[in-house]
């Protein structure tokens, strides 16, 4: 599915990896990032994903884009219940504040010198989370700013405390525990064609 | 500094500003709230919106009885329509982005369904979660929408309206200046204080634009988005990021950096982000860096995260319709390291052509916004 759905919008995958890969599988915790499951998670399937791509070519700008339709809701709630109880905000949740922080982390980690943008896709499920993704990363490419990007799309679990927000719908999966999927997509050999509403070709 | 490429296609379409509005601490909508920026009025106080006795800084800028955050950016989005004479007739086909923390359960659903509910206006298409770049790279997606003709006309929001998770976690991280003023590019420096922010923009295609006999506002030239790959929040200290950026912006607009009148900086008063902001200055304008004005109106309405960087578009279209360029508060001490020529004790009257707007982010992500005279 997420090989037709990077076809579609002119993407070669170029690597691909998911968690979890199995009904045992862990995560490696990140020093730096606390109680919360969602950076450890996006780092695990960063990394088995760009340990799949060949040799990295430091003439590519390789952008990365992080998806998720709930985001951290851990380290959310992990500060409103300090701040209920009147205790202190631990100070490395700074550092987990928005999801761009562990998107530096990778970067910095693989040497991503491209865009770092991160979305919080609207459709209901991961496949139109992961759909949104790609057709953002698509848009980076095409655009210009990017010649490949690492597409991250990962949910936490849901917590016991958001059944009420899930009831207003679209907010991923809900009762899935934590997942993810990244892809390192680049251009289709065969360049898409660029069609407006009217089908007309801009670059004809 | 690696060489950037040519960005974008060779046809693209021209893309036009022709509505926009800001909301901050000094009130609501873009002619209330640029002369207060523009002199250089810092708008912090006592925080009193929510108990913040327990933290280390007790001061921000906060909009006094501001509405709730869909309040605020409905308020935004629909003065800005109004501007580019909009209406939910002829906006049925628009795309509408949204820069926001999250999609926030309100009354009438998560933000982003009720904010396209109470505008008119079609679902919002994709949500922004980069922090302080969220909205520039809002922006730079709506310009490649519309550049490609994917899109003839694109309404930008975003917003940030200060809360007490992120005020917590800012001061657990010892992120706002404990002297209780932004500083930007002063060396005694001590960090960010947050802001209330909330500003919409609408992008139109020229022949759209023109179709509807609407003047431009300004032209958006250029856009650029470059990552570090350096650090988990620090910026790269050499400025390389943030150059590239501008790099990107400068030659989808086709110009020299000499041709810039203008840059609304990025810098929010800490003392690492400001330095790697003065290099990548440095690296673009090279013997020219003491030439181009610059100012950072962080120092007058605080930091807006989310919405910070629509914000200071906004701002930045302003100032180069007005002709006349922010003053950079806050300056208390020169900063032997800083060769920038900052826009000192008044406003200056400038005819520019060309102005850039620049942010950059946890994680090291960087946008540059280029800005042109209708």
């Amino acid at each position: 599915m997420n090989l037709v759905l990077a076809r579609e919008l002119g993407l070669s995958v170029l690597a691909c990896a998911h968690w979890p890969d199995g009904p045992e599988d862990t995560v490696t915790p990140v020093p730096g990032f606390i109680l919360s499951s969602f950076q450890p998670l996006v780092v695990e399937v960063a990394q088995r994903c760009l340990e799949q791509r060949a040799v990295a070519d430091p003439a590519v700008r390789t952008g990365l884009l992080l998806a998720s339709a709930r985001g951290d809701t851990v380290t959310r709630a992990a500060v409103a219940a300090a701040l209920a109880e009147g205790r202190p905000v631990a100070p490395l949740l700074f550092y987990q504040s928005n999801p761009n922080a562990v998107a530096g982390h990778i970067a910095a980690r693989w040497g991503l010198d491209g865009p770092v943008v991160c979305t919080a896709p609207l459709g209901a499920g991961a496949e139109a989370v992961l759909a949104d993704a790609l057709g953002c990363a698509a848009l980076l490419i095409e655009d210009g700013d990017a010649d490949q990007v690492l597409v991250i799309a990962a949910e936490q679990a849901e917590q016991a405390d958001q059944a009420d927000q899930a009831d207003q719908g679209d907010q991923g999966d809900q009762g899935d525990p934590d997942h993810a999927v990244a892809l390192l997509v680049a251009p289709a050999a065969a360049h898409r064609r660029l069609v407006t509403r009217e089908r007309r070709d801009q670059r004809s | 500094m690696r060489e950037p490429r040519s960005p974008g296609p060779a046809t693209a379409r021209r893309v036009l500003v022709t509505g926009l509005d800001a909301l901050t601490a000094h009130g609501r909508g873009a002619a209330v709230v640029q002369p207060h920026i523009t002199a250089g009025r810092a708008a912090f106080s006592t925080v009193d919106r929510f108990a913040v006795q327990r933290h280390r800084v007790h001061r921000a800028a906060l909009l006094p009885e501001a509405g709730t955050l869909l309040d605020e950016l409905a308020g935004s989005v629909q003065r800005a329509c109004g501007q580019a004479e909009l209406d939910v007739r002829t906006a049925a086909r628009d795309v509408l982005l949204l820069a926001v923390h999250s999609d926030e359960p309100t009354p009438q659903g998560p933000l982003s369904r009720a904010l396209s509910a109470r505008c008119g206006l079609p679902a919002v298409t994709r949500l922004y979660t980069t922090a302080c770049v969220a909205g520039s790279t809002a922006v730079a997606d709506a310009a490649a929408l519309i550049a490609s003709g994917r899109a003839d006309r694109v309404v930008v929001a975003a917003g940030y309206l200060v809360e007490p998770i992120q005020y917590a976690l800012f001061d657990a991280g010892r992120a706002l200046a404990r002297d209780g003023e932004v500083r930007p590019f002063s060396a005694d420096r001590r960090g960010a204080l947050l802001g209330d922010g909330v500003a919409a923009v609408v992008l139109e295609a020229a022949e759209s634009a023109a179709a509807r006999g609407v003047q431009a506002l300004a032209v958006l030239a250029g856009w650029g988005r470059a990552g570090d790959a350096h650090h988990v929040v620090r910026p790269r200290p050499d400025g390389a990021g943030l150059a590239r950026a501008i790099e990107c912006a400068l030659r989808r607009g086709g110009i020299g950096a000499d041709q810039v009148g203008y840059v609304n900086a990025n810098a929010n008063g800490a003392v690492l982000g400001d330095s790697a902001e003065v290099e990548a200055l440095r690296l673009v304008f090279g013997k020219g860096v003491g030439k181009v004005p610059v100012s950072s109106t962080k120092g007058v309405h605080g930091h807006a995260l989310e919405g910070s960087a629509l914000l200071e578009l906004v701002v930045t279209v302003e100032a180069l319709r007005s002709g006349r360029l922010p003053v950079q508060a806050g300056l208390r001490a020169p900063d032997p390291q800083c060769p920038l020529d900052l826009v000192r004790d008044l406003p200056r009257e400038s005819a520019i052509r060309y102005a850039l707007s620049l942010n950059s982010a946890f994680g090291g992500a960087n946008t540059a916004l280029l800005v042109g005279a209708a």
